[in-house]
């Protein structure tokens, strides 16, 4: 949404709204193990991923592109990309994927956006004093 | 007005030793698709062929099969079929491969449609038949040809083109 204000007429309001704005969409996401003490790095946060990806969604899931552009190992926290066409695919699976070598764990979806800039903003972690 | 809508998909069931295609049975085709499509599309995959899915009709002497889909999904499930290379049954395995002819919305259409797809396949292979005894076995199969004797019809059919092909 974009305000458009002139300083001799009313305002005026001109909202502007984008159909299939990007063709990846970035997502935010950490997970939540039930053994805290238990370390993955890059590679095995992706190949989990797949793994989760493939008893979903088979062979042709599996084969989904996904890129994880940012990784922090102490807090397993995760910057994903994929296409547009695909997100719905690998944000379900996520969501079913619940157990990391017969540990229960859980994939938190911290923010979702086409856009990587707005990812830097979160109105959740806002500080209102 | 509101009616559960499939699609039944016609494939033929190719195998390079004709002797072992008897063996088939509609279970053991149903076991291959099942596990191809869970292979391949996953749980999701496996869901969707889990309702409404079967197998309508199985000729074994010509390797004819109807699987019925529903309408919804039945592209995906479509898709899954060329990752089928061996259908077990009674503990051997065929290695074969399907290839789908047409794609029908009942079964009577599929009926037609084979019916055609048989005497076009008759009338490529009568000018290589060997005796007039034969041709005659075939003019007579397909002429007694009709919707209302439908598996007979077609057994006939299929059977009298077996062994034309035989004859080759």
């Amino acid at each position: 949404m974009k305000q458009v204000e002139e300083k001799e007429e009313p305002s005026v309001y001109q909202r502007v709204v984008l159909k299939n704005a990007s063709p990846y969409h970035y997502l935010k996401v950490r997970l939540v193990l039930e053994d805290e003490s238990t370390r993955l790095n890059a590679v095995e946060l992706k190949y989990f991923i797949i793994t989760g990806l493939k008893s979903l969604y088979g062979e042709v899931g599996a084969a989904l592109n996904f890129d994880v552009l940012k990784y922090d190992e102490d807090t397993l926290t995760a910057l994903l990309r994929v296409y547009s066409r695909s997100l719905v695919k690998l944000w379900s699976s996520l969501t079913l994927l619940g157990s990391y070598q017969n540990k229960a764990c859980a994939f938190r979806v911290l923010q979702v956006s086409p856009f990587l800039l707005a990812l830097t903003g979160n109105s959740r972690d806002l500080q209102l004093d | 007005m509101v009616r559960l809508k499939s699609r039944y998909l016609l494939c033929e069931v190719n195998v390079s030793d004709r002797s072992q295609l008897l063996l088939l049975d509609d279970r053991a085709i149903m076991v291959a698709v099942k596990a191809a499509v869970a292979r391949t599309h996953g749980d999701y995959g496996a869901a969707m062929c889990s309702i409404r899915f079967c197998v309508k009709y199985l000729n074994a002497h010509t390797g004819i099969v109807f699987l019925r889909f529903p309408k919804r999904c039945y592209k995906l499930l479509w898709s899954a079929l060329p990752f089928i290379t061996s259908i077990e049954t009674r503990g051997q395995k065929i290695p074969c491969f399907l290839n789908c002819l047409h794609v029908g919305g009942t079964i009577r259409t599929c009926q037609k449609f084979l019916i055609r797809y048989n005497t076009q396949q008759l009338h490529r292979m009568l000018p290589k038949c060997k005796s007039e005894e034969e041709k005659q076995q075939v003019r007579t199969a397909i002429l007694s040809c009709s919707l209302t004797e439908s598996k007979e019809a077609f057994e006939e059919d299929s059977e009298s083109e077996e062994e034309e092909e035989e004859e080759e």
